[in-house]
């Protein structure tokens, strides 16, 4: 640029020096292009960049780089009218390139994100917060308590891990406001209005391994967080007045039951309408309903776990009335053992409960399947359910009393905290497990609170631990949330737990039944309103939705099978499936609701539709009988998964290890369990087995093939897929082609995936 | 999430080192690869040696006074139970029965300092989730093994052998679930989770078509699979993660099934005179098998004694001459593992690893200044052979032994007192110590970390664990 400058100079003036200098320029100029497209290569390729901008940047340096040589060249040959429209030419490439480099480093609003801003759209939601840094003279006093938050947000996830109330490295707190003007060891470290005189600006400044540099750990604060930080010291680093305003998006607790929007055309139930509003105000259209094939092997999967028999999804496709989805579902939610031993897994996931596992070896562990068993079989309603799990009833004991370790363990992990921490996840969506160590740093939870929730379960009050070392401190004995009503502390841990249990279990609890309802639509959506789930204080994708279903829920007696029938037979939930490119795009923030999320069959349904429309994947005696209610043994088609001890097969197909709480299991393929479906040892038994039978029983290859294709995907095997299918089977089936057909059949996608 | 660099490290880092090596004219190709793992590494796999059950320092690696049996002795006398010998470094014994390992310690350092957490009473499994995981268990969050990190971090090193092999478990014997909780991947998920090779005799079977279905029909039935893919009408979801991850790891396991690869889980294709070396039972054919895996490209790999309550190493009596065996067993395998190795030039960059969750003594359970529940009935007069051998669980002071990778050659690290209580005395190393160092040989930075339920959840505790520089050349 500077060379062009002096061109211009001296296109009027001639002088042999400034030429010289514009030579030596230019050709240095055309140098550093061609290093700095080199290293945008390597940046590309090794960086977490992407997308159009990148594409522009890359084109562009590189033409800018040839420009910056042509130029170079040019002026070495005196082609000097030539070299003067290169020359301006490349001058405006490497504006041009340098722009979209740098949109891609800082953000496409790199260049407004610093410039005074009218409309200073200060979101509530602090999480969102999307902080514009105005230099319009004073602030107002919502502006100052936002710009507040915004500053206490940066400190929390950055600084309170070490300067907070457990470390305190260097004698500096910066959780409050004193304790930030205050200072620490090395003196204050904030001078309200001279940023460039605080010490914490200085420190967060420095290059990444300097050793004054801060966080010393982890990654360094953005260039955006410093320039609000900064920003705030300069406006006088304000701390406003009275109760803070949590930094934190805290859910409210109450229910709320929203308005039901107007029907319109065919959007007629409150799922739909919500959702309606939900699609306008985001432009999505809505989308014909999936067929009747596709419809009964999505519900059979979601309600009872199984695939449709042939016949029934025949039939079904016949069938002309015209509420025959809705009666489907109720026939579903009708077969109280089949639902029950398809919700077994969800819930056992949820609750811890296994049939093996550490623990039960030494007596420190309590399985409670028959409790559960029955509470999903006749259809416990969800607050006497929950009741049960806190205040346990004979059989529901093993929830609370978690797993006992022997041996000194952390004092994060005694059982009664474990209790704490369980039931607020699992029921209450919330994350305790930060506070049971030290003040929680990514909620307002305190170690206290966890402390005070724990000894609801405890015979004697817990000493307070402070990343497992003790304080001295007791906490008392209080409910999470002292709204739904307080705890006597001079009571037996029995009477406790029934007070506690009849507290959460309030309709005015409207946390708990908003937890349960959106679990549940996360199951048959395939991503919840709010995601992740155990995180209920995070954004829904539609506040009302979540609202309605929560209190539609309570309105309706806690019926939880009334809940999924509100869902499946919505339209919203018959709209054509839906994915995403990248596994982590589903839980993305950005992510918009379209339809039902595309899942794997969990390792349960697998293994059951190969056992019903193939060969039983397991026999009887793999199932945990003496665990289950007696008269089960009676009821049951075949050995369903849900029923059996995990062993290497469920493992490897995303089956959990039941010893911390897991309410989400991954629905992406890897390695290992393509290896144990090629050659582990159930798999080919099981093959193996089935190949014999289905060789007796169909004396020709077509009829085998049509067989197994209704059985298995629910429909006829088109033309080719008979010609493939002959192709391996000859006209007369072998054991061998009948083997490898039901393997390549089992693992393609149209039989792996819900869809 | 972590370890990539953003621009300003990049140019930081790159251009001081990176400009200077230009303008030497260094090839290009070591620039790129420089920049690609973070910061430089001296090793890219490793090999875990895991004497599970609790291996006595002073019977195998840090020898004290020799006290013969003698009927009605004290215990309290007997502080080894085996001769040492010389090895091949001035001074250092080991006990009798590793004169093998012995005689390649010129390759690799011995640390006598290890010291194992104080968890209460002493428990296998609590303690080698602990030594797997670097987390005292139990914890909210399910930890990820070591190999599991190494996975995640660096992915195999060929595409086709799985990153993670774990040689020699079963899980159907004694405590197995309590062995399952750190066999695991944890929260990184179950693609970074070890591939099982119970046996190593049976190791190709793990990896090579079905049994009964030769290489014709595998490659049939593959054809298949794909022409089913085709064929159906719901397979034109469009570019769909899940239809993508399932046809990818599909194809993956038919690469490695069909790879000549495989033909290294094949033993029977070892010369025998190698063979015969190695094969001491199961474990001695897991290190063959580990090292014929190196040399196709494993990443990490873990071959165990195996842990059984009361058998291998878990001497609750009869110590003296169960390790009588247990020697036979490790001594000729371990020595030739590091010497093949050595010999094939690959020892530069492979770490090898040999370590137990804790030792053993006669008198003290626990450590000196914690002693806890006594698990073993151990009398104080000798009156039995049976009673002659380290018995209890001792936490203060166990021995290891690394090679290869970066590790230094020929050193002696830390030091155990020479009289009972036989506990550390010169610098102590901890288990955050030990990964870290084994990360930092593997250019792992020591503040890698995920986030889990919005925490951060590091390699090591809190990320605090350091490498000890001083085992690295």
């Amino acid at each position: 640029m500077v060379a062009l400058v002096l061109e211009i100079i001296d296109w009027k003036n001639k002088s042999d020096k400034l030429k010289e200098a514009t030579k030596i320029l230019v050709w240095i100029g055309a140098g550093s292009a061609l290093i700095a497209v080199a290293f945008g290569w390597l940046l590309a390729n090794e960086g977490d960049y992407g997308g159009d901008d990148l594409e522009i940047h890359r084109w562009a340096g590189m033409a800018t780089a040839a420009l910056s040589v042509l130029s170079a060249y040019l002026i070495g040959r005196k082609h000097v009218s030539a070299f003067r429209s290169t020359l301006f030419l490349t001058v405006f490439g490497v504006s041009f390139a340098g722009h979209y480099g740098a949109m891609l480093t800082h953000g496409d609003d790199y260049l407004t994100s610093v410039l005074p801003s009218s409309d200073s759209k200060l979101s509530p939601d602090a999480q969102d917060a999307d902080f514009v840094l105005t230099n319009a003279g004073a602030l107002n006093d919502q502006q100052l308590q936002d710009l507040n938050v915004e500053v206490r947000t940066i400190l929390a996830h950055n600084c309170y891990s070490c300067h907070g109330e457990a470390k305190m490295k260097g004698d500096l707190r910066l959780d409050s406001k004193e304790a930030i003007m205050k200072g620490g060891e090395n003196g204050v470290v904030v001078v309200p209005d001279h940023p460039d005189k605080s010490e914490l600006i200085r420190r967060i400044s420095l290059p990444k391994g300097h050793k004054e540099a801060m966080p010393t750990k982890g990654k360094r604060l953005t260039e955006k967080e410093v320039n609000v930080l900064k920003f705030w010291i300069e406006k006088g680093a304000k701390w406003p007045d009275g109760k803070e305003k949590s930094i934190y998006r805290v859910a409210a607790l109450e229910p709320r039951m929203p308005v039901i929007p107007n029907a319109s055309g065919d959007i007629i139930l409150p799922v739909d309408r919500f959702v309606n509003v939900y699609f306008q105000k985001n432009q999505i259209t809505w989308k014909p309903v999936v067929d009747d094939r596709t419809y009964i092997r999505r519900v059979y999967l979601d309600i009872v776990g199984l695939l449709p028999a042939p016949e029934r999804v025949e039939a079904f496709a016949a069938d002309g009335r015209p509420d025959k989805r809705e009666l489907l579902a109720k026939e579903l939610l009708s077969r109280n053992d089949d639902y029950a031993q398809h919700w077994l897994s969800f819930w056992n996931d949820a609750l811890r409960n296994d049939y093996s596992g550490t623990g039960y070896i030494t007596g420190g562990r309590f399985d409670i399947t028959k409790w559960l068993y029955t509470a999903l079989e006749t259809n416990k309603p969800y607050n006497g359910f929950v009741r049960e799990l806190i205040s346990p009833v004979k059989g529901s004991e093993g929830f609370i009393k978690g797993i006992k370790w022997r041996g000194t363990i952390n004092s994060s992990q005694r059982t009664e905290m474990q209790a704490a921490q369980n039931v607020s996840q699992v029921l209450l969506g919330l994350n305790l497990k930060c506070a049971s160590c030290h003040d929680s740093f990514i909620s307002d939870w305190k170690l206290e609170d966890a402390y005070a929730f724990a000894n609801i379960f405890a015979d004697t009050l817990l000493e307070i631990n402070r990343c497992d070392k003790p304080t001295g401190k007791i906490a008392g004995t209080r409910n999470l949330f002292p709204e739904l009503g307080e705890i006597s502390i001079n009571e037996s841990t029995e009477k406790r737990l029934r007070q506690l249990a009849d507290l959460l279990v309030q309709p005015k609890d409207g946390r708990l039944y908003r937890t349960v309802v959106n679990r549940i639509w996360a199951q048959l959506l395939g991503r919840g309103i709010v995601e992740p789930v155990d995180m209920m204080d995070n954004m829904p994708w539609s506040q009302d939705l979540l609202d309605w279903l929560a209190a539609d829920f309570v309105a309706n007696g806690y019926d939880m099978k009334k809940l999924i029938y509100t869902i499946v037979t919505s339209k919203t939930y018959q709209l054509p499936s839906t994915s995403v490119k990248e596994a982590e795009d589903i839980m993305a923030s950005t992510y918009k609701f379209t339809g039902m999320v595309r899942r794997r069959l969990t390792a349960e349904q697998f293994a059951d539709a190969i056992s019903l429309s193939f060969n039983p994947i397991y026999g009887d005696t793999s199932i945990v009988s003496k665990l289950l209610p007696e008269r089960v043994n009676t009821k049951l088609p075949f050995a369903r998964a849900a029923l059996v001890k995990n062993d290497p097969f469920l493992t490897a197909l995303g089956r959990p290890n039941r010893e911390t709480v897991s309410t989400s299991r991954t629905s992406q393929a890897n390695l290992l369990q393509a290896l144990e479906l090629t050659n582990g040892d159930k798999f080919t038994q099981t093959l193996k087995r089935g190949a014999k039978e289905w060789k007796a029983k169909y004396p020709t290859s077509d009829s085998l093939v049509t067989a197994l294709y209704r059985n298995a995907l629910g429909r006829n095997p088109l033309l080719k897929e008979l010609t493939t299918a002959r192709k391996i089977l000859g006209s007369k089936p072998d054991e061998e082609g009948i083997q490898d057909l039901v393997w390549a059949l089992a693992l393609i996608p149209e039989f792996q995936l819900i869809y | 999430m972590t370890t990539r660099w953003n621009r300003r490290e990049f140019l930081q880092k790159a251009s001081a080192a990176t400009m200077a090596a230009l303008a030497a004219g260094a090839p290009l190709s070591n620039i790129l690869s420089s920049c690609k793992a973070g910061s430089s590494s001296s090793a890219d796999t490793v090999i875990l040696l895991w004497m599970a059950g609790g291996m006595a320092h002073t019977e195998t690696f840090d020898p004290k006074r020799f006290t013969p049996f003698e009927k009605g002795m004290e215990g309290n006398r007997v502080l080894s139970t085996f001769k040492s010998m010389p090895t091949v470094l001035d001074g250092i014994h080991f006990s009798d029965g590793l004169q093998s390992i012995g005689g390649v310690m010129d390759k690799g350092t011995l640390i006598r300092s290890y010291v194992a957490a104080d968890m209460g009473h002493i428990l296998h499994s609590r303690h080698q989730y602990h030594w797997h995981t670097c987390y005292e268990p139990p914890q909210t969050v399910a930890a990820p093994h070591l190999g599991s990190w190494i996975a995640k971090e660096l992915g195999p090193k060929n595409p086709v052998i799985p990153a993670f092999i774990d040689i020699g478990q079963r899980f159907t014997v004694g405590e197995a679930e309590e062995l399952k909780a750190f066999h695991t991947a944890g929260f990184l998920g179950n693609e970074f989770g070890p591939f099982f090779i119970p046996d190593p005799s049976q190791g190709l079977d793990s990896v090579r078509p079905p049994v009964g279905m030769d290489a014709k029909r595998f490659e049939r039935r593959n054809q298949l699979y794909n022409e089913l893919i085709n064929n159906s009408p719901v397979g034109e979801f469009g570019s769909d993660y899940q239809r993508e991850s399932l046809k990818r790891s599909m194809e993956q396991a038919y690469a490695l099934l069909n790879s000549p690869e495989s033909k290294a889980f094949d033993l029977s294709t070892e010369p025998k005179a190698s063979y015969d070396i190695y094969n001491t039972g199961k474990f001695g054919l897991g290190c063959l098998l580990a090292r014929r895996l190196t040399e196709q490209g494993a990443r990490f790999i873990s071959v165990t004694t195996e842990y059984e309550p009361f058998k291998g190493w878990d001497t609750h009596e009869n110590g003296n001459t169960r390790l009588v065996e247990m020697k036979k067993q490790i001594d000729g395998p371990i020595a030739q593992l590091i010497k093949d190795l050595d010999k094939q030039g690959m020892l530069d960059r492979t770490m090898v690893v040999l370590a137990s969750e804790f030792s053993r003594d006669m008198m003290v359970e626990g450590r000196p200044d914690a002693k806890v529940l006594e698990q073993v009935a151990q009398p104080d007069i000798l009156s039995d052979m049976k009673f002659y051998g380290m018995h209890r669980h001792f936490t203060d002071g166990c021995s290891m032994l690394m090679f290869g990778g970066g590790i230094k050659k020929g050193f002696v690290y830390g030091k155990t007192a020479d009289e009972r209580p036989c506990k550390t005395i010169e610098n102590p190393i901890k288990i955050d110590q030990v990964h870290q160092t084994i990360y930092h040989a593997l250019g792992i930075p020591e503040d890698t970390q995920y986030e889990v339920e919005k925490r951060p959840f590091y390699t090591t505790p809190d990320g605090k664990g350091k490498p000890v520089m001083e085992l690295l050349s």
